[in-house]
């Protein structure tokens, strides 16, 4: 969660706090019961709204009928899963679906170098059979941008040290600690002593944003977002095989993605904010 | 324009307004509790709204001023080309956004490379990915392939043979010649059958680059300078010479209509309707 995003929880998370320390002046008997019903939803829908508010906003809108129009001729519709654009009679639906590479965690921890190699191997021949699977037109987009070095050097080492403290508080309370949190916690620092090593012998951070856009198209806007469910589809199956996190892209996320066409961030802390959710 | 932090203060501050007079409604009674329970109510929808802001300011804005159901967050176009045409030029305010394409030509395919060759080629395109600073983005993209020009002279030879068999057939010509124009364009149309049942693709990758400036050509000179830079690492990294996309080309990579031709399109229509009737 980033300072933007704590400052806006806390600052709405008052008005509940001061309404439920106020509750008996809310009313009494059943009333009060009522008040504090809804006070409690509102708390859980803070929250709820603070890690899935895609799902609801597109819930609402799906609900309420309400469609967008992000510019002159394109609309997103209901559901919030495409951007349309008419033309010439013909609808064209365009939908995005992240593409980010798991994190290896447990291949982090294999630092062999026959592992890598196997993987730089194959990685070329496993693209090539995806994209000959598919018959319509789609873009694998990477939307990288060189850390500095220093500062994430700093950020793994501070993640290292938290963990050591972990690690050692949970050794010394014996009777609390089993096997498998150590376990889990030595795991975590293996996984941060390799990145931090992997930057010692020269290697250059960097971030990245991995998704796909395809298009489809058809006669009537039901016929082209149906196009597009299929390809989607299509494209979750062939992709499967070069490890990627495929979820399809709805909300916010793709309101934005649409507007990476026509502009980019500038900074990498700009793309970072948009995409805190889903991917 | 009202900025987003106006509007979390507002609604934020309206949110606890109701709930105060929530509190101060003097008097006991279920109508009252009923009046407070409205206002607390209010007050909550006010705070979600509020916190909602953080990342849909670009919707409640609109939704709360249009109050309608096709909600217009812009009615612009969403971008316009540089006088250069060399970049795609976005407004925001008074900040211009230009975006640069570069094409990257690369042809390389893992069949004709050794393991070797192929381990290196992940090398390069991981260090490609890496290269910039700033924000760049690397794209590998399947397009339809524009097959309108070479349709249109299939149809153009096909309605020249057809007029050449009824000339014949009218002058009453030798069995062997009318048969000979039969058989020519009998060939013409299964060549337009397959070269329009079938949707030939082509993989292109680009990178493109944005960069930020309060007058139009301050931006665009950036977004060069930027693109330069990405194109002498991409040329250090693969070999090869990647060059700015510019005039009508660069719709390839902002239009959705330009990734399927039409002429493609509305044959694969065409041939989807007549699949249905049969």
């Amino acid at each position: 969660m980033d300072q933007e995003t704590v400052s806006y929880l806390v600052m709405s998370a008052l008005m509940p706090i001061i309404a439920f320390a106020e509750l008996p002046r809310l009313g009494g008997g059943i009333f009060s019961i009522i008040s504090m019903l809804l006070i409690l939803s509102c708390v859980a829908m803070l929250l709820i709204l603070n890690w899935v508010d895609y799902t609801v906003f597109t819930f609402v809108t799906s609900v309420l009928g309400i469609t967008f129009q992000p510019a002159n001729n394109y609309r997103i519709p209901k559901g919030q899963d495409a951007v349309i654009k008419s033309v010439r009679g013909l609808y064209y639906a365009t939908g995005f679906l992240t593409a980010n590479l798991f994190p290896y965690y447990f291949k982090q921890e294999a630092t062999g170098a026959e592992t890598e190699e196997s993987k730089l191997l194959q990685a070329p021949e496993r693209w090539e059979r995806a994209i000959m699977s598919l018959d319509f037109p789609f873009k694998y987009h990477v939307l990288s941008s060189g850390l500095d070095v220093q500062a994430v050097r700093d950020e793994l080492e501070g993640k290292r040290s938290f963990q050591e403290f972990q690690l050692s508080r949970a050794m010394q309370s014996s009777a609390s600690a089993d096997e498998t949190t150590l376990t889990d916690i030595r795991r975590k620092i293996s996984v941060l002593q390799a990145r931090i090593d992997r930057i010692s012998q020269g290697e250059k951070p960097i971030a990245t944003i991995m998704y796909m856009e395809t298009t489809a198209v058809g006669v009537s806007e039901k016929a082209a977002t149906d196009a597009l469910a299929a390809q989607i589809n299509s494209l979750q199956i062939s992709m499967s095989g070069l490890d990627v996190d495929l979820v399809r892209v709805v909300g916010r996320e793709l309101h934005t993605l649409f507007n990476f066409n026509f502009a980019l961030p500038t900074t990498f802390k700009e793309a970072a904010g948009q995409f805190d959710q889903e991917s | 324009m009202i900025s987003k932090t106006f509007l979390f203060a507002s609604l934020l501050g309206a949110s606890f307004l109701f709930l105060a007079l929530a509190l101060l409604v003097p008097g006991k009674g279920a109508l009252v509790y009923l009046v407070k329970l409205v206002l607390l109510l209010v007050s909550i929808a006010a705070d979600i709204v509020a916190f909602s802001s953080r990342h849909y300011f670009y919707l409640i804005s609109p939704i709360l001023s249009q109050r309608a159901r096709n909600v217009v967050l812009s009615a612009e176009e969403p971008y316009r080309l540089s006088s250069g045409a060399d970049s795609v030029i976005r407004q925001d305010g008074d900040t211009y956004t230009a975006t640069v394409y570069i094409n990257v030509p690369l042809y390389r395919s893992s069949t004709e490379m050794n393991d070797a060759e192929k381990v290196d080629f992940t090398r390069q395109v991981s260090r490609l990915v890496g290269i910039s600073k700033s924000p760049a983005r690397f794209t590998a993209g399947l397009y339809v392939m524009n097959k309108d020009l070479y349709i249109q002279q299939l149809r153009d030879t096909i309605s020249g043979v057809e007029s050449e068999e009824s000339v014949l057939v009218e002058k009453g010509a030798p069995k062997e010649d009318v048969e000979r124009v039969r058989g020519k364009l009998s060939m013409w149309r299964k060549m337009l059958e397959h070269v329009s049942s079938t949707t030939s693709l082509e993989l292109l990758s680009f990178a493109s680059v944005s960069a930020s400036g309060t007058k139009e050509f301050e931006a665009a000179a950036i977004a060069q300078q930027k693109a330069r830079e990405l194109m002498a690492g991409i040329g250090t990294t693969f070999g090869i010479s990647p060059n700015i996309v510019t005039g009508s080309d660069l719709l390839k990579f902002v239009e959705p209509e330009y990734l399927i031709p039409y002429s493609t399109v509305s044959e694969q229509i065409s041939r989807g309707i007549q699949a249905q009737v049969i």
